[in-house]
């Protein structure tokens, strides 16, 4: 796992005139685990879609460098796990293909050998070949983290991490975090 | 590390067959593309009540169905991960010229897959007699490929619109005009067995190389925001 550091500058971000994000600032280094808190609203999901590239900020700028040098546009994306509510996956695809999908557009071929162990992890094992349609919305969580597993990205962005989870789950995920490979966590939780 | 023992491990093949197997499982878009193609060919055919149609007419037509047919369905492409949550999904996860090029090549596999099953009917049904068929082949397939590369392109950027399917053939059929007037008089000499149009098909297959060119520069900008 190959440290990356990442960099938040002066990140400003309005929604139809409304300032949610202005001026935020923050580093994380590896192994650090940052928490974002903030009421319905405040603008911790967006940080983490500005983070994870996928949302372009009004001012500022992400950086995520490897020592001195600074990643590019692809080396930054493969850097990236996230689980949020909005990562949906393909409802006519079983848990099992939509992970190889995910490893196969990682360029994770050698990832197929993995899948059985990462779902068992997550427990869906059993439910591995079943069609996304038909899980619970627990269990579309869990396959959430199956794919930030599997995916080895040295930087996890988890927004709301234990939603729709039961109290087992919910230890995972806590396990998860605790024991996963050095590299920063961008944690977000309501408060 | 990218593996690069398979072709069929590359991300846009990975995109190809993710969708195909979608579409094979839901059947959305070729249901929409083939009911279209089928019913408008049969009504065509059911008016003239036998009667044979010019050549100009008869090509007019067939490009006519093909191109309204690929406008029912093609925007499925990019509207169906839109309106299901997965585009978030695919942002996250796949480069810009991964997903350009699967949608691309899943969209020229419905558009193939179509004129596989038009062309014959379009000979049967209206009674149309093909003098050089491999001058229609070749037609065809530059004429797929021109709106298999704009519909994408034109269906990535109405993701975020509203009224897509009306928007979607508004702001493709101008841009594939020049293609379409270029095929369906091609078409018109493959028909009639006076062929001496090298200039159009030269002219078509410039045309599809630009708009690719100018496809996958303007995907990138589009994928980023």
């Amino acid at each position: 796992m190959t440290s990356v550091y990442v960099d938040i500058e002066n990140i400003s971000r309005n929604f139809s005139g409304r300032t949610v994000l202005h001026n935020i600032n923050g580093q994380a280094s590896p192994g650090e685990c940052l928490v974002l808190t903030g009421r319905n609203g405040a603008g911790k999901s967006t940080l983490l879609k500005i983070v994870a590239g996928l949302l372009r900020p009004d001012a500022g700028m992400i950086r995520f460098r490897r020592g001195e040098r600074e990643l590019d546009v692809e080396e930054r994306r493969r850097c990236i796990g996230m689980v949020s509510p909005e990562v949906v996956w393909y409802k006519n695809l079983s848990g099992r293909e939509n992970l190889r999908f995910v490893a196969r557009l990682r360029g994770r071929k050698d990832a197929a050998r993995e899948l059985n162990t990462y779902l068992s992890r997550v427990g869906l094992g059993t439910d591995s070949d079943r069609r996304v349609g038909e899980y619970s919305t627990g269990m579309v969580q869990r396959l959430r983290f199956a794919a930030l597993l599997l995916l080895q990205a040295p930087v996890w962005l988890l927004d709301e991490p234990s939603a729709n989870l039961d109290l087992v789950g919910k230890a995972m995920v806590e396990g998860l975090v605790d024991g996963s490979p050095a590299g920063p966590h961008h944690f977000n939780g309501d408060q | 590390m990218p593996d690069k023992s398979s072709i069929w491990d590359k991300p846009l093949w990975t995109v190809l067959t993710k969708d195909l197997t979608c579409e094979f499982r839901s059947r959305q878009a070729l249901g929409s593309l083939g009911m279209f193609a089928l019913i408008t060919l049969a009504c065509v055919s059911m008016s003239l009540g036998g009667a044979v149609l010019e050549p100009q007419l008869a090509a007019a037509l067939l490009w006519v169905v093909l191109f309204f047919a690929a406008m029912a369905g093609l925007a499925r492409s990019f509207v169906q991960e839109q309106e299901t949550g997965t585009l978030f999904t695919l942002r996250l996860y796949a480069s810009a010229p991964a997903v350009f090029f699967g949608k691309l090549m899943f969209n020229l596999v419905l558009l193939m897959g179509l004129t596989a099953m038009i062309l014959p009917l379009f000979v049967i049904l209206l009674n149309v007699d093909v003098l050089l068929p491999e001058v229609l082949l070749l037609t065809v397939l530059l004429g797929n490929l021109g709106i298999g590369t704009v519909s994408t392109l034109t269906a990535a950027m109405l993701t975020r619109a509203q009224g897509k399917g009306a928007l979607f053939t508004v702001l493709t059929f101008p841009v594939l005009l020049p293609q379409f007037l270029s095929a369906v008089s091609v078409t018109t000499q493959a028909l009639n067995g006076a062929f001496t149009g090298y200039r159009e098909l030269l002219f078509m297959a410039g045309y599809d190389g630009l708009m690719l060119a100018a496809a996958m520069l303007l995907f990138d900008i589009l994928w980023q925001d």
